[in-house]
């Protein structure tokens, strides 16, 4: 599971011919990203930001910075969009979610763009439980069981949950161009997993609308179209590559390990879910008396 | 593409985004349905392995082939 990173010289955005075989929009409906065929690979654009070559098998990666943006900005297009792809297209199964490590076990939250998973993963992080990855889960089945690896040791937040959530002595990566949020890194007071943890639970954030912290079971069926909304999949036209993915989410869905989460989007709600969470990772067993 | 996962079956269609969940009876009609065979067919079959009356079955079928038709997950050849 490697992936060859370079960064060419900064460019003017290239003329592409042809059309591009899938494209993602941010949720205001503006062109995020453009997927092209490039020779046997392929050519991942985000307009005025940056191109990224990626091989076709997704080993290694080209960066083309567009001019006047920040080796910051590329850095953040790559980690957060392009590595997961190029991951995908080795056939490895990277969901979009973050985790946390609860007493050895895996802890994961997917869910739509703003639902709060990053801010729920540092706010566990910033309690003391360590964080294991803020964007891009990376899953492998390891002797039978599904693990998750970390990933990156950094964390991206919009600036109000930083300002609840962050000591100002945490280090932050410089601004980017695209996005508010910032990048703070793994250190003192943002605690970081460095060890592959076994997945235990897969909580999907509902939209806020709960006046209490609730975890409802979800159904495999559901957790399997959740699992594809949420994974990444670089050509979604190569059929062969398609068959396998939708295998190993089906495989994934199997596991009786997922569950709705929902809670007030405020941030004196965050220690009592982490609370819960906690209590459904790991039940106390009660002691039978002799 | 279809999979069963529990007792449902997941239909997808990535190009599209489109997803559908069927559940037990669902799913046997689509299984049915991917055969080639007619609705009616269709009918006659499942008539035969649930208890229900043609008329409640016909409209289920209906039903379920007009949503999955409009979804771009069913063809009529």
């Amino acid at each position: 599971m490697n992936v060859h990173y370079t960064v060419q010289a900064a460019r003017p955005m290239l003329l592409v011919k042809g059309v591009p075989f899938h494209q993602w929009a941010s949720p205001d409906g503006t062109l995020w990203t453009q997927f092209f065929r490039m020779g046997a690979g392929y050519l991942l654009r985000f307009p005025e930001l940056a191109d990224f070559e990626v091989s076709a098998d997704g080993r290694s990666v080209k960066g083309w910075p567009a001019l006047g943006v920040t080796p910051t900005t590329v850095e953040h297009l790559y980690l957060n969009q392009v590595l997961p792809l190029a991951l995908s297209r080795q056939g490895e199964l990277v969901l979009h979610g973050s985790a946390v490590d609860i007493g050895g076990q895996g802890v994961a939250f997917l869910g739509e763009s703003g639902r709060g998973k990053s801010t729920l993963a540092a706010s566990f992080a910033t309690a003391g439980t360590r964080f294991l990855t803020d964007d891009g889960l990376l899953l492998k089945w390891v002797d039978g069981c599904c693990t998750i690896i970390p990933s990156h040791p950094s964390i991206r937040l919009w600036a109000d949950s930083r300002a609840a959530l962050v000591n100002e002595r945490v280090s932050v990566a410089p601004a980017v161009s695209f996005t508010d949020k910032s990048r703070i890194f793994a250190g003192p007071g943002v605690a970081f997993c460095t060890e592959d943890r076994p997945l235990r639970h897969v909580y999907l954030l509902g939209n806020g609308e709960a006046q209490v912290p609730t975890i409802n079971l979800l159904r495999p069926a559901a957790a399997l179209v959740e699992l594809v909304k949420h994974s990444f999949l670089l050509d979604i036209e190569a059929r062969d590559m398609l068959v396998r993915h939708f295998d190993d989410l089906t495989r994934l869905a199997e596991l009786p390990i997922y569950f709705w989460l929902d809670y007030p989007r405020v941030y004196e709600a965050l220690s009592p879910v982490r609370e819960l969470i906690a209590r459904h990772v790991s039940p106390r067993k009660e002691s039978k008396r002799k | 593409m279809a999979r069963t996962v529990g007792d449902e079956t997941v239909i997808l269609d990535l190009a599209n985004g489109t997803y559908y969940g069927l559940d037990p009876v669902g799913a046997r009609m689509w299984q049915l349905m991917s055969e080639g065979n007619s609705l009616s067919a269709v009918c006659e079959t499942m008539l035969d392995e649930y208890d229900v009356t043609r008329e409640a079955l016909a409209d289920d079928i209906l039903r379920l082939t007009d949503e999955l038709l409009t979804k771009g997950l069913l063809v009529v050849t």
